[in-house]
């Protein structure tokens, strides 16, 4: 109890000064400090409609977060997440349009599977160029980001667009892909099942499995885990591949849950956000599905900011970052 | 006759952190003499001395120079005032000659023509007067260790020092070059040089120390007259009171019984005709062949960097060799991946501990179960069975003396030695049939170091085989059943124990054959 209060001390004491800081900010610019951090805070949990959009902020965060901090266990980084999220949606919005008439039973698994499968795809192309020419994880994930940016724009404005719509957006997938609803009014899909399974999974994999050790020990030192006959390439493969399936499955979800179709754009700024959830966690994949819903109380809370309050969204923004810096900085004060 | 001491340190203390490395440790040295500097790793003699020259900041206490107190802020500081040392692992530039390298950093005299030959005459006369013959001209890249050595012992002569400190000197010299380097250091004691020699090797203290001070645990237990104390004195003073002698192999004086080994049986691990070539195409392995017969140490001499670590990874089959054979209890293993090895009974210590064993971000318990953690009863194969690695780790810990604050704890937080003993730990509890173990007792205390040769030992006992690789050659012939000695890749020799003589180990380790004469 005494080691957990000491682990979750220093988040307390980052969050409360990043909200200090940019609360200088709030009222520097005229507005009424209290009533921000109010609705900050607390609009996702007076409504139920506030509750569920935290829900439907939370499944792609976990998700994109985990695609991260996977491949950071065995020491490498997949920055690539945005990418491997739109060629998912795009997988799983074409698999959906093409088989439209389909029964449920057997669109939405092919739905799910074809965005989980795209992502892994999007995934495995830097992991083959490390595996066979050595080229930086880094550099070629973000590099796939720009090529999907690409391929989505030719799909959505290709044949399949919907030409009654102002933005650049496909047909809608036939219904039998859409995911089940939980709750009709306000909307929640079942992707949030899916979404707390695989993070569990995620947890369990890499905490109990003697594959999830060897992922660990390659992160740890992979000189060392290669001496013990730890197959390092391989870990690093299957890290990034798993990554890609990760990032796949939340394109899938948003296209099978939210949109039921394709839409340019939908990726929104869940990369980013994915990034900071996973560095916030320092890594720890059990402690991703619980950051990534802090920051999804944020987001939604920063919206309702803007809109009653007038005040900029990027102030929440603004705030993620700091909780991110000083918690970093809670690393470098505890060393000393 | 009472002299004054030349040098005088004083209560000296130094923390790192938490750690007392020294605690009220007081020294001195007198003019002419060559004071031993003895204890275990962890002792504290390199911190000592690395504070008189400038390298470290004492927390407290004094040093007195000639009578007078002074404070020392760095080497530069501590060569004006005549204080020269020589380290461990010296710093060189392999691109320059001898002479470049010595004169570096110091005055000359034609500055803008570079041409060296007054400090050349200066440098040749110092090799004439202290009997430390080296080629001025010779790169240092191309030099062996211990002509190297002396080049950095030039070094502090050029620079006129009065007070002379080698920390470690013997660690890669042959017994030859250890008996050439002591009548060096008499020579220039005799010409009123002040020499402290830092070593854990009693024996050399007692052949060429005039005074010798025991440390042990950062404080110093006691300074004594090489002429009024036995050996025993010092073995008690190095090891403290806990430690049984008696049953130690470490101090063991009846070296030459041994138990016998089967060579009938089907070797253990088999090397025939293994080759390595580098990258680039260089020979590091050169038809390396030899037998190790279960209950079998086989040991490994040669001055670092012949081949010792390419051999080690070749037999643990971490680099497969360019050509050749390697059995395993007569099965053909070459090129087989490690974890097969590792499920066929392989345990490894490797050399360089920190990058090639250990997982700093990794807690004790993930790092003891490095290489067994496919194997019950730490796994079933899919899922890690924490509960009995968390139980069986505690145990290592309390039995291998692992300090640390439990299973948990992030492995960076230990030290070298308990890095080592992590390393050490985990070797032995796999219990393989084959141990390839290189330089095991690195930065070990002495009752440390015990234990591990008491487990190598068990070994024999229980009939399984040891490569044992080592720059220490008293730990060789304390331990092995044969001794190979390897220079440039190659196995010149192999001695069984009966035939077991430093000097003849000494001429195969600077790569003279046995067919040339015997006599030294």
């Amino acid at each position: 109890m005494k080691a957990l209060g000491r682990t979750i001390l220093p988040y307390l004491i980052a969050i409360a000064v990043a909200f200090a800081a940019v609360g200088i900010f709030i009222a520097a610019m005229g507005f009424d400090v209290g009533r921000a951090y109010q609705t900050i805070l607390l609009t996702s949990f007076r409504t139920p409609n506030g509750f569920i959009q935290t829900l439907l902020k939370f499944i792609p965060l976990t998700l994109q977060a985990l695609a991260f901090t996977v491949p950071l266990t065995a020491g490498k980084f997949n920055i690539g997440g945005e990418g491997q999220m739109i060629v998912g949606g795009i997988a799983a919005a074409a698999v959906g349009i093409t088989f439209s008439d389909l029964p449920p039973v057997l669109l939405l698994p092919m739905v799910i599977l074809a965005g989980v499968l795209a992502g892994a795809f999007w995934g495995l192309i830097p992991a083959w160029l490390l595996y066979r020419f050595g080229l930086n994880e880094i550099l070629t994930t973000v590099l796939l980001n720009f090529v999907s940016f690409a391929v989505i724009d030719l799909v959505a404005t290709g044949p399949w667009r919907d030409t009654t719509a102002g933005h650049p957006t496909t047909i809608p997938i036939g219904q039998g892909g859409w995911l089940p609803m939980l709750i009709n009014n306000p909307p929640l899909h079942s992707g949030i099942i899916l979404a707390v399974l695989v993070a569990s999974g995620i947890y369990i994999y890499t905490s109990r499995t003697t594959g999830g050790y060897e992922l660990v020990a390659t992160g740890a030192n992979p000189r060392a885990a290669e001496v013990f006959g730890i197959n390092v390439g391989r870990m690093f493969v299957f890290s990034l591949v798993l990554a890609g399936g990760l990032a796949g499955l939340a394109g899938s979800i948003e296209v099978a849950g939210v949109h039921r179709r394709l839409i340019e754009g939908m990726q929104s700024n869940f990369l980013v956000l994915g990034l900071i959830i996973g560095l916030i966690a320092r890594g720890n994949n059990l402690a991703v599905p619980f950051v990534a819903f802090f920051i999804a109380v944020l987001e939604v809370g920063a919206s309702a900011m803007q809109r009653t309050l007038m005040i900029p969204v990027e102030m929440v923004f603004i705030v993620e970052a700091l909780v991110l810096l000083f918690v970093l900085l809670s690393d470098v004060v505890r060393r000393r | 006759m009472e002299k004054q001491p030349i040098l005088e340190l004083k209560n000296i203390r130094k923390t790192f952190d938490k750690l007392v490395a020294l605690d009220d440790v007081s020294f001195s040295l007198l003019p002419g003499e060559i004071h031993g500097l003895l204890g275990g790793n962890g002792a504290g003699k390199t911190t000592l001395m690395n504070i008189l020259y400038g390298l470290y900041r004492k927390d407290q206490g004094e040093i007195y120079l000639n009578g007078e107190k002074i404070e020392i802020h760095g080497p530069r500081d501590a060569l004006n005032r005549g204080i020269g040392m020589v380290h461990q692992h010296f710093l060189q530039i392999s691109n320059y000659t001898v002479l470049e390298n010595i004169v570096l950093g110091s005055g000359i005299t034609h500055r803008y023509t570079m041409k060296l030959e007054p400090e050349a005459r200066k440098v040749e006369e110092l090799c004439q007067r202290f009997g430390l013959p080296v080629d001025l001209d010779a790169v240092i890249s191309t030099l062996p260790i211990g002509t190297r050595q002396k080049v950095e012992i030039l070094k502090a002569l050029y620079r006129g020092v009065k007070i002379l400190i080698l920390d470690e000197p013997t660690t890669n010299l042959t017994p030859q070059e250890v008996d050439a380097l002591f009548e060096s250091l008499r020579v220039m004691v005799n010409d009123g040089l002040s020499i402290v020699f830092i070593t854990h090797k009693l024996r050399e203290v007692l052949s060429v120390c005039d005074r010798i001070t025991v440390l042990r645990e950062g404080r110093n237990i006691t300074t004594l007259d090489r002429k009024d104390a036995s050996e025993d004195v010092f073995v008690r003073a190095m090891v403290g009171e806990q430690m049984n002698i008696e049953k130690s192999v470490y101090f063991a004086r009846d070296t030459k019984t041994f138990g016998e080994v089967d060579t009938t049986a089907v070797p253990i691990l088999r090397l025939n005709q293994v080759n390595l070539l580098s990258k680039e195409g260089v020979p590091r392995l050169k038809d390396v062949s030899f037998d190790i017969f279960p209950g079998e140490i086989f040991g490994i001499a040669g001055v670092a960097g012949n081949g010792q670590r390419e051999l080690a990874e070749v037999a643990a089959g971490i680099v497969p060799p360019t050509s050749g054979k390697i059995e395993q209890n007569g099965k053909d293993v070459t090129g087989l991946p490690v974890a097969e090895r590792l499920r066929r009974g392989l345990s490894y210590i490797p050399e360089d501990r920190l990058h090639d064993g250990f997982l700093p971000k990794a807690s004790v318990a993930q790092n003891l179960i490095l290489g067994v953690h496919r194997q019950p009863p730490y796994s079933d194969g899919r899922f890690i069975n924490w509960k009995t690695v968390y139980q069986k780790t505690r145990e290592q810990i309390s039995e291998y003396n692992i300090k640390t604050g439990g299973p948990e704890e992030p492995g960076g937080n230990l030290s070298g030695g308990n890095i080592q003993r992590v390393m050490i730990a985990r070797a032995f509890s796999m219990n393989a049939d084959l141990l390839v173990a290189h330089n095991p007792t690195r930065g070990l205390d002495i009752p440390s170091m015990d234990f591990v040769y008491q487990k190598i030992l068990q070994r024999k006992a229980q009939k399984q085989a040891t490569l044992l690789i080592s720059e220490d050659l008293d730990e060789l012939m304390l331990l092995s059943d044969r001794i190979a000695v390897i220079y440039r890749g190659e196995i010149l020799g192999i001695l069984p124990r009966e035939a077991f003589d430093k000097y003849a180990i000494g001429r195969l380790m600077s790569g003279i054959r046995s067919t040339e004469p015997a006599t030294p």
